[in-house]
């Protein structure tokens, strides 16, 4: 009796210690298996591929923080290029430039990201800097630099020199660009107004607004016959009625040349700077593609 | 040694009633938190970490939907429907099946691609699987007719659930309500300003009419008193001008009120409908 009681107070407490020892440890061991380095690395490699960055820079973070992986660095830094946080793109390839595999591969990221940032003036400052220049992407730095000018008004260098680092399959494009943006095809603002001051309408049809150009002519024509007849006629008030309208109408043809030549010339670069960023966002800014 | 064969059914029935979850159920629990939480981001992150650990698909479906629901919820209906047709594709039965395009409609009926939604309820409503969830599909079809702005037609699909349906009244009354844009343009073209009258906009209806009547009187009287030029000019430059505006401001206070109808419906069904909403 006493041997059976005690065999049944030793199968109870071992079935309750490995219940319990499967329940607690099962899970806290195996919940923390998500959220391990490696499980960590995996996943935010997977959300990487899916090309959703944010998600997997914050995997890659946490990975970090217990490991060092150049890889994982570089993938980080561009994560953070891809979601237009250029800043810490740069500060983050910049953590891989001295004695890293990847060296030069991020020295060239570092450089996309300062151009992401469309701070061009400062980015040609950065590319006077030797110590930071990828020994492997120097024309990809230089013709990055050469693109810049297209992008701001700063004063364009000589063409030779511009077409230089480009491919000969683009030069006759580029060359386009070149003259375009230093000889933009804009309408003159004040011989726009002077025209318009001389024969209303004159200067919206230099613009290229025809049908406005002869509307306000005929307006204004209209308007001073009335206000000459009427004089003529000896009707005072609708004479200076008239004048008045006349004066409005003539008045507002002049600025409205005004404008129109400062619309049309806002138009030409509007699409002068499209066609530019299309062109070289087809050719990715003539960069290699970086997937490590 | 009987008394350990009797124990060892009863170790494996304790440890199977108190047995620790395993770990994608877990993951499921921990991402469903930060869903009921709100924090939509972290749990698209966890529901996919779910996904990719999920090897043999069982959380497929739920955590699928659950995504798609985030984005639904973060107003990122592409999105959205992209989750929402994943989770159709692993669905594991009918009824998975149907819930999944149902948010795939609602999803389509939020981002307003209404023609869209209105497409899949016939695709549902032909499916002889579902024959039985047509109650659903003319619900939903009635929203979709709402955010297109067409509440007779909204009213004819809640009337075929009930005739009494309390969106089919609304959808009636909203309808009731609305003025007839052409209606309104094609009385002002007859007697300028009767279309704002119409509208219920008086005031504006009888300065319409009233400079209307002015100008013509100037016109004409130009006419009668021989002076044809300022006739002319008085018609072409002042009467014709009122004229045209009588019209055209008549076409705009109709839209503004039906506009105005429409968002009170809106409202209503927004802040003050208990059903279920897209």
């Amino acid at each position: 009796m006493n041997i059976k009681f005690q065999t049944i107070k030793l199968l109870a407490a071992f079935l309750i210690i490995s219940v319990l020892l499967n329940d607690v440890c099962g899970q806290s061991i195996t919940s923390e298996n998500y959220f391990s380095s490696s499980n960590r690395l995996a996943f935010g490699s997977h959300l990487y591929k899916e090309k959703d960055y944010l998600r997997a820079l914050g995997e890659f973070k946490e990975y970090l923080r217990s490991n060092e992986n150049d890889t994982v660095q570089f993938r980080m830094a561009n994560c953070y290029l891809r979601i237009g946080r250029h800043e810490e793109a740069a500060d983050n390839f910049k953590l891989l430039f001295y004695g890293s595999s990847v060296t030069d591969e991020s020295r060239l990221m570092f450089y996309k990201s300062l151009f992401s940032r469309n701070d061009y003036k400062s980015f040609r400052e950065y590319t006077l800097r030797e110590n930071y220049l990828p020994q492997s992407y120097i024309g990809e730095i230089e013709r990055l630099k050469y693109i810049t000018f297209f992008l701001d008004n700063s004063v364009m260098p000589k063409e030779d020199e511009m077409l230089a680092p480009f491919p000969d399959s683009v030069r006759s494009q580029i060359s386009k660009f070149y003259l375009n943006k230093k000889f933009p095809k804009q309408k003159s603002v004040s011989a726009a107004v002077l025209l318009s001051a001389i024969i209303p309408g004159a200067g919206k049809i230099y613009t290229g607004d025809i049908g406005d150009g002869l509307t306000v002519f005929v307006a204004t024509a209209l308007s001073a016959y009335l206000a000459y007849s009427n004089f003529k006629n000896d009707h005072q008030f609708r004479g200076w009625l008239f004048t008045g309208l006349t004066a409005f109408f003539y008045g507002g043809n002049i600025y409205g040349s005004a404008a129109s030549a400062q619309i049309y010339n806002a138009r030409i670069r509007f699409n002068f700077d499209n066609e530019v960023k299309l062109f070289f966002e087809q050719r990715n800014y003539f960069l290699p593609k970086m997937d490590l | 040694m009987k008394i350990i064969f009797k124990f060892i059914p009863v170790y494996f029935f304790i440890a199977f009633i108190i047995r620790g979850q395993d770990n994608l159920s877990i993951q499921f629990d921990y991402a469903q938190n930060l869903f009921d939480g709100q924090q939509y981001f972290d749990a698209i992150t966890e529901y996919k970490r779910l996904l990719f650990f999920d090897s043999e698909n069982k959380y497929s479906f739920r955590a699928n939907m659950k995504i798609g629901e985030c984005y639904k919820a973060g107003a990122k209906y592409d999105d959205a429907v992209k989750y929402f047709s994943v989770a159709e594709l692993t669905a594991g039965s009918e009824d998975e099946i149907f819930e999944s395009k149902l948010e795939i409609i609602r999803s389509n009926i939020l981002r307003r691609t209404t023609g869209r939604a209105l497409q899949l309820c016939d695709d549902l409503e032909n499916d002889l699987r579902f024959g039985s969830k047509s109650d659903d599909i003319n619900y939903w079809r009635g929203w979709a007719f709402i955010f297109a702005d067409d509440w007779k037609n909204a009213s004819k699909s809640f009337g075929k659930i009930n005739p009494y349906h309390e969106l089919k009244l609304l959808a009636d009354r909203t309808d009731k309500a609305k003025v007839s844009v052409t209606f309104a343009k094609v009385i002002s073209y007859i007697l300028p300003g009767a279309g704002a009258i119409y509208c219920g906009n008086f005031l504006s209806g009888l300065m319409s009419l009233g400079w209307n009547a002015l100008s013509g009187y100037w016109t004409i009287n130009s006419f009668v008193e021989k002076r044809a030029f300022d006739g002319i000019v008085a018609g072409e430059l002042v009467w014709l001008r009122f004229y045209r505006g009588a019209i055209q401001n008549a076409e705009t206070i109709a839209i503004e009120k039906n506009i105005d109808i429409t968002n009170n419906s809106l409202r209503f069904l927004q802040y003050e409908y208990k059903g279920i909403k897209p």
